[in-house]
């Protein structure tokens, strides 16, 4: 936190591991196959979108169901702006993308996290569902069938530009909510709301701030997606399971810390792709994921993250967000 | 506090004025037409069987709840249905009968917590000091789930005390605590009145109540029965009536 001593050895071993990491994501496409690129990239993605969702889950203590929608939006604005007839490039792309995502986090945000835990878990996910619904069948969306990207197949460019993403949001979120004022009323807000509220701290308008800025990061991943995979459609960039994933990923690595949600990302990602590359398209990966996804709930309430840092702080976060379900 | 709230601060006026508030659940009258000033550092204790409406008037003049008639203004500012976090940042902090900490944050967070919508340059040096008031810089790093009863009591007075409030409200706030936190609290209630600030005070403990306060509200039945010092309300009939049921 912000208030303990800046330099210390703890900091400095934590500084030293973090720019080791960094070097070697930087240099890892030099030393992989293109198969074992794409892998690396679809981790960075999830990385990133399991960070995002821990904002709204993990920090500020609300299970949301609905960030499925998010991810759609972006897809669908970068798919929706890059075909023929408007001819956007890419990164102007970006920015669209995500103020609608921060319009729509504040619209929809805004009356549901005034309700709690299942209500507002609900919630989320009937606006999910609805937005799904409503791009298939919306014509600029092209309903059903989906919509084509111009194809770039350059999957070093797409590397790179997850790991940018994915590093920016880490980043972000630890300097955001680790290292400022914003960090100490989400987590209050999430630990006792009325308390919060007696301390001055404006928890509506806080929580609707962390939906928006949770929303705008899994845009950002939904867009870099759409031209990654040159080609969308409702169910692969709006489907439940894309929530699905986000909430596991988080449990499994820690929910409420930093680096937690990474460490869950990539271990199901590499262990889905594993399955996939081994078994084929087989459902063999869901009962894995519900044994390894109880078997942390029980022995590792903060997830796996608590085996290298040692935290002692997950039973209550963990058994006081779920709770509220 | 805001400098904004500051400026609004109209002088002559008492800290704290609850004017003829009512409050309904339902068929059930829990506050009824209740009003009451405390002046700058004096302590008010408001006490009652349970039941009275004691904690229901103080969530009333904190804003957790809405009151269905009369006036509550806070250092001369109607603060009547104004949202809890506009109502603390204006100048009232409050205590909860059960300590309501952020379990998942340290007792340094949970201070820190507190003057994040305050004056954030001073918060670590009012923190050092609150520590030090209160006689808890030896937990400053632990969880505040690990904290015994009178130890979450104790951090959630500090954390009162950091967002540098004109009014306190103190419920139960020495309810089960060892001898040795209780004299704590006392100490820093004296302290912090010398400064100014003005507390209300919920207490069963009727030595705490005779110590520290200046003047005794009594209320019955969600109404104010008695008020005054201690000697008086102490041979108040309608107050052994309250208490004991004696006609």
């Amino acid at each position: 936190m912000a208030s303990k001593p800046v330099q210390t050895p703890k900091f400095i071993v934590r500084a030293v591991l973090v720019g080791a990491m960094a070097i070697a994501l930087a240099v890892l496409p030099a030393f992989i196959d293109p198969y074992t690129l794409r892998i690396a990239t679809g981790a960075l993605m999830w990385a990133g979108l399991a960070c995002a969702w821990n904002i709204v889950g993990g920090y500020a203590g609300y299970i949301s169901f609905g960030h499925s929608a998010f991810f759609g939006i972006g897809a669908y604005t970068t798919a929706t702006l890059m075909q023929s007839d408007v001819g956007a490039s890419f990164f102007i792309t970006l920015l669209p993308a995500i103020v609608l995502a921060i319009a729509v986090a504040v619209a929809i945000g805004g009356p549901t996290m005034r309700l709690r835990g299942a209500y507002f878990a609900i919630a989320t996910w009937a606006f999910a569902e609805m937005l799904l619904q409503l791009v298939t069948v919306l014509d600029f969306t092209g309903g059903t069938a989906g919509l084509s990207l111009p194809a770039y197949l350059n999957e070093f460019f797409f590397y790179y530009t997850m790991l940018i993403a994915a590093a920016a949001s880490f980043v972000g979120v630890w300097l955001l909510i680790e290292h400022s004022r914003f960090g100490f009323r989400i987590k209050a807000l999430r630990d006792d709301e009325p308390a919060a509220e007696s301390l001055g701290i404006r928890t509506n308008l806080v929580k609707v701030q962390s939906f928006a800025l949770s929303a705008a990061i899994t845009a950002l991943f939904g867009s870099i997606y759409a031209y990654w995979t040159t080609y969308i459609d409702p169910h692969s960039v709006m489907g439940p399971e894309i929530t699905d994933q986000m909430v596991v990923m988080v449990l499994l690595g820690g929910l409420g810390t930093v680096w937690g949600p990474a460490l869950g990302a990539v271990l199901l990602w590499v262990t889905n792709r594993y399955i996939w590359s081994t078994f084929g398209d087989t459902v063999i990966y869901l009962p894995i994921l519900g044994v390894i996804i109880a078997l942390v709930v029980l022995f590792l309430p903060n997830g796996l993250i608590s085996l290298l840092v040692g935290r002692q702080r997950g039973k209550e976060l963990i058994s006081s967000i779920l709770s509220k379900l | 506090m805001p400098v904004a709230s500051r400026k609004a601060e109209s002088p002559g006026h008492p800290p704290l004025a609850i004017e003829s508030v009512a409050k309904h659940f339902g068929g059930i009258t829990a506050v009824d037409d209740v009003s009451l000033s405390a002046g700058a550092g004096e302590v008010v204790g408001v006490i009652g069987p349970n039941g009275s409406g004691k904690s229901t008037l103080f969530s009333l003049a904190a804003g957790g709840q809405k009151p269905d008639a009369g006036k509550i203004r806070l250092l001369g500012i109607d603060v009547t249905g104004w949202p809890t976090w506009k109502i603390a940042r204006t100048g009232i902090s409050r205590t909860f009968q059960i300590p309501s900490l952020f379990i998942n944050m340290t007792v340094r967070d949970n201070l820190l917590a507190a003057a994040v919508e305050g004056d954030w340059q001073r918060a670590r040096g009012r923190m050092e000091d609150t520590l030090e008031m209160l006689e808890i810089s030896h937990v400053v790093n632990n969880l505040a789930s690990e904290l015994s009863g009178g130890q979450q009591k104790l951090v959630e007075f500090g954390r009162v005390c950091m967002r540098d409030p004109k009014v306190i409200l103190l419920d139960e706030v020495t309810a089960g605590v060892h001898p040795n936190i209780r004299q704590i609290i006392l100490g820093a209630i004296q302290r912090l009145r010398k400064t100014g600030i003005t507390f209300l005070v919920i207490e069963h403990d009727m030595e705490m109540v005779k110590e520290i306060c200046d003047r005794l509200v009594v209320m019955d039945q969600g109404k104010i029965v008695a008020e005054g010092d201690f000697e008086t309300i102490a041979s108040n009939a309608n107050v052994q009536k309250a208490y004991l049921g004696r006609t």
